[in-house]
């Protein structure tokens, strides 16, 4: 198909090393790498912190081989049974949120994009809300919590379907979606007897007490299989973000392609809701944090992206339920605390308008 | 002048363009040469761009179709037909903070499976195609730092590496200083004249389209108003009916290519109209 004359094709012995070793592609690989590494490191320190702090103080190594289930048997039902779940939970959590948030972003071309602008987080809330609220058994929550992320999403796109699916149209629907589903979990709480409706409230401030190993083993499952998706899809994702034209124009399908990214990250922000409740600021906050820090996005940050997001949800919850004086303060207030004043920060710092899409 | 190997040529065939109910283009039969480099030319808004847009598959027809050797391009599967046809679009906005080189590897797109790691293949494309552009040099820089003609190279590279023996060009000349602009069309001439790819682009200068293209396309309202060798095709009537515009057609100094010189309008730059008339148009 090629011309036979293209020096591509007929170029003399093929290095065995095709990529460049030095150079910025290297360098930026080399330095998400090393991050990757310090991440890990830092989420191994955190859970073994996780796993060995509380009412009985485990030293950390015990806790990671209690874990695994050596040492004392006492060691092992604590941390297997209580909180271990609550760790993992803290840790598919922050990943699905942080991985939803970067796919968003850049699909929507806006750094200011989260399940929360798009109304994910009201959905989830919706569905765990009117479990808890009516009283249904607690085992509902999760799957309720899914469902209504997944119902926010149809909305959005039924809504936003009409504009072309444009960036400015998904924001702006997104945001009346989240209100009205916000305004009917307000509804359920108030309508609701006192003491379930106090247990959903606590619900929709994000937390991670109280999770079963059946809500961390799907979950957590559901987030690596969405991970693996989405680290699968990361070129059609880098051809997207040059723009409709030149996307169409390398073979890939634009408006299909973003929806199916869309859904991906709604799913992510939906199963992560389902774990966490509505942790607000790390969808938002992490992908922030992993360009800053890594550089222009790649496969690789994108990996990056899921520790960091996992890293800061389990250290923001050791914090709230260790080191600040307020005891069972849910991390979702201090993840909230802390994005609010963020959100500010980057909405000063975006002076200059969002590049156009497709040229006419 | 191509019965050998497969052409590469695009025909349209009753092709309507059109965005939502405007209809842009319609009613346009073409068969451009393979091998061979088209030009594109006609006023503003005449559907130039639109036209090149079908033709790439970027707009679905309002009715005709667009082939190539003779299939129907919207029945081809999209990476099959990126690898054929490949596309540089008008006024792209690189990825905030993108190398040239992350960019430029993006053309490899269409020949990649999901899976499958970077290649010998697709690296050797990459240097390529940064090495006839010129910004071999400039690949760790990021785009948006470049100036405008070394962005517009950068996604040339881009189109390049993507490999492809047919190649449409959206106004590749726009936003660059006339060296640089002569420095794209050479590029393109050598394109054509060593590897045998088909070109087509739009331009806005006459001049050049009929010095480096084998075939000129003057689009106007929407159609075609004439195709053929710019030499057949670029006559002072029709300069004039399709630009509005009064002038002389005189041999091209330089290579004997049709030159358009549009005549004076204000009586004052006239003076040298005596001496000028003696060769008569």
């Amino acid at each position: 198909m090629t011309p036979a004359t293209d020096p591509a094709t007929t170029a003399p012995a093929p290095r065995t090393r095709p990529a460049p070793r030095t150079g910025a592609i290297a360098r930026q690989r080399r330095r998400t790498a090393l991050l990757a590494t310090a991440t890990v490191a830092l989420l191994v320190v955190l859970t073994a912190i996780g796993l060995g702090t509380g009412e009985v103080d485990v030293p950390p190594p015990d806790a990671l081989r209690a874990l695994v289930g050596l040492g004392d048997a006492g060691n092992v039902m604590l941390i297997q049974e209580l909180r271990a779940p609550r760790v993992l939970a803290a840790l598919a959590a922050g990943a699905g949120l942080a991985v939803a948030g970067a796919l968003l972003q850049r699909v929507a071309r806006n750094p200011l994009a989260s399940p929360d602008v798009v109304g994910v987080t009201g959905g989830a809330s919706l569905g765990a809300t009117a479990v808890i609220a009516s009283g249904a058994p607690a085992a509902l929550t999760s799957p309720a919590a899914l469902g209504g992320g997944l119902l926010a999403a149809l909305l959005l796109g039924l809504l936003a379907w009409r504009g072309g699916f444009t960036v400015n149209r998904i924001v702006l629907v997104g945001l009346a979606v989240q209100s009205g589903l916000a305004a009917a979990v307000n509804l359920l709480i108030v309508r609701f007897p006192a003491e379930l409706a106090s247990s959903a409230l606590q619900w929709t401030t994000g937390s991670v007490y109280g999770r079963t190993w059946a809500e961390v083993g799907t979950g957590g499952t559901a987030v690596l299989v969405g991970l693996a998706l989405a680290l699968a899809g990361h070129r059609s994702l880098a051809v997207l973000d040059l723009g409709d034209d030149p996307a169409g124009a390398l073979g890939l399908a634009p408006r299909a392609a973003r929806l199916r990214l869309l859904l991906l990250a709604v799913v992510l922000a939906s199963v992560a809701a389902a774990l966490s409740g509505p942790v607000g600021f790390v969808a938002l906050a992490v992908p922030h944090i992993v360009r800053r820090l890594a550089g222009p996005p790649t496969a690789g940050t994108l990996a990056l992206t899921a520790l960091t997001g996992a890293a800061l949800l389990l250290g923001a919850d050791l914090l709230v339920l260790h080191v600040l004086p307020v005891r069972g303060l849910p991390v979702g207030v201090l993840t909230a605390t802390l994005g609010a004043p963020w959100l500010l920060v980057l909405m000063l710092r975006q002076i200059k308008p969002t590049p156009g899409s497709a040229p006419r | 002048m191509s019965t050998t190997t497969p052409a590469h040529r695009l025909a349209t065939h009753g092709l309507r363009l059109g965005y939502g109910a405007d209809v842009v283009v319609d009613g346009v039969d073409l068969a451009l040469p393979g091998g061979a480099v088209t030009a594109v030319v006609g006023p503003n808004a005449c559907g130039k761009s639109t036209l090149l847009r079908g033709m790439a598959r970027l707009l679905a027809p309002a009715a005709g179709t667009v082939t190539l050797d003779g299939e129907d391009i919207h029945r081809m599967p999209a990476r099959t037909l990126a690898r054929r046809l490949g596309l540089l679009p008008q006024q792209a906005t690189a990825p905030e903070g993108i190398t040239v080189e992350a960019l430029v590897r993006l053309g490899r797109y269409p020949h990649q499976r999901m899976l499958t790691p970077w290649s010998a293949a697709d690296q050797a494309a990459v240097e390529e195609a940064l090495e006839r552009t010129g910004t071999a040099a400039l690949r760790d820089r990021p785009v948006d730092e470049l100036s405008g003609g070394q962005r517009q190279r950068a996604w040339i590279a881009l189109a390049l590496a993507q490999d492809t023996p047919l190649l449409l060009l959206d106004e590749p000349t726009t936003f660059l200083d006339l060296r640089h602009q002569l420095d794209v069309l050479d590029l393109v001439e050598e394109l054509n004249a060593e590897a045998g790819r088909t070109v087509v682009m739009v331009l806005h200068d006459l001049g050049q389209a009929a010095r480096y293209a084998d075939h000129l396309v003057v689009m106007c309202d929407g159609r075609p108003a004439a195709a053929g060798p710019p030499a057949d095709v670029l006559t002072a009537e029709l300069v004039e009916k399709v630009f509005r515009v009064e002038c002389r057609v005189v041999p091209d100094p330089e290579t004997g290519a049709p030159l358009v010189v549009p005549r004076a309008r204000s009586r004052r730059r006239t003076a040298t109209a005596a001496t000028a008339a003696t060769p008569t148009s």
